[in-house]
């Protein structure tokens, strides 16, 4: 009895703690994982990684002004960070979230692209930041690892 | 014609029902329509600024940042900072992003503030509330339908659906189908 007592009180204290660790405004589908995977792992290893879902955490440091549909999330190392993407109008983050810390949930995937579709997609990002673009900076082939993210929790 | 007086009804309680919505609606599907040369939601203001005292790239603390931020005028609740790369620093305060290049001392401030009466808008129009709104916005939808379907029949004889409507009718129709061939 007491042993049952005991595994329902650690059930119940684990499932509290899980949930007060990703108090925030809630975005998409609940998170299923726990446990967040370091982006600087990823940014390691990221073949690793493609395709398989994972959670993770950080500052984010950028968000998409225009649709809200994209995150730059910082990485536990410094000069790194991740995005994670979302579809067009299913997530849309919101400006405020930029410098809070967020829990992104998602599927780590590789973009391959050929010089010219990486000088559009460049182009394409820094109209949505609103920067200038120079083409010299893409100087050939890019791949490109990111978050493909279902749901995520950005704290307040 | 009873079925006459009723769709009339009908329509014309719709549309005082939709009205709101309606407009809405119209007002935001052009502000994002565009949304390839401006932001319909936020207004982003830039201001480059010179900082009298450079920044040590090696001592970076949080009395640093402070002392930035003392310096801009920037009076904001200070949320977090960021190295995007080994020159820059990133300071995130509540509305505004300050990047700080610590090699020629600028600092490019981001202000983001809502756009009023359109953030609201977009925000309904886009459904980014989810949750109860989505099935308010497809009742809104059916409404909608119903609203053109009844509009068909409203008036009779040479104005109506079987003389000047039948030929609006048919060019509302081929419009979009036109823009389909076009396009797709």
């Amino acid at each position: 009895m007491k042993k049952i007592i005991f595994a329902l009180v650690l059930l119940i204290f684990s499932s509290a703690t899980s949930l007060l660790a990703f108090e925030g405004d809630k975005f998409g589908k609940p998170l299923t994982l726990t446990e967040p995977t370091k982006v600087s792992e990823i940014e390691k290893s990221p073949q690793a990684f493609v395709g398989k879902r994972v959670l993770i955490s950080g500052t984010v440091v950028e968000v998409c002004s225009t649709r809200g549909c994209w995150l730059d999330i910082a990485s536990d190392t410094p000069f790194e960070k991740i995005q994670a993407k979302v579809t067009d109008g299913v997530i849309v983050f919101p400006m405020s979230a930029r410098g809070r810390t967020a829990y992104v949930e998602g599927v780590v995937e590789e973009l391959k692209f050929s010089k010219k579709d990486a000088l559009k997609y460049q182009r394409h990002k820094a109209r949505e930041k609103g920067i200038p673009f120079d083409p010299a900076t893409v100087t050939g082939p890019q791949t490109i690892y990111r978050l493909r993210a279902h749901g995520a929790v950005i704290e307040k | 014609m009873k079925w006459r007086k009723w769709n009339n009804i009908i329509h014309r309680d719709l549309g005082y029902l939709c009205f709101g919505l309606t407009i809405i609606y119209a007002i935001s599907g052009i502000a994002v329509n565009h949304i390839d040369i401006w932001n319909p939601s936020y207004t982003i203001e830039r201001i480059q600024s010179q900082l009298a005292k450079p920044v040590s790239k090696e001592q970076l603390s949080r009395a640093t940042i402070f002392e930035i931020l003392a310096e801009l005028d920037e009076t904001g609740l200070y949320k977090n900072s960021f190295r995007p790369d080994p020159q820059t620093l990133q300071i995130f305060v509540e509305g505004n992003t300050l990047t700080v290049n610590l090699g020629t001392n600028t600092v490019l401030q981001e202000k983001v503030t809502p756009r009023p009466v359109l953030h609201q808008m977009n925000f309904l129009h886009l459904n980014h509330p989810k949750k109860l709104w989505s099935w308010f916005a497809d009742l809104y939808a059916i409404f909608l339908g119903a609203l053109a379907v009844t509009g068909l029949f409203v008036l009779r004889g040479k104005k109506g659906i079987t003389g000047r409507g039948a030929w609006l009718t048919t060019a509302g129709i081929l419009l979009p189908l036109l823009f389909l061939g076009l396009y797709l």
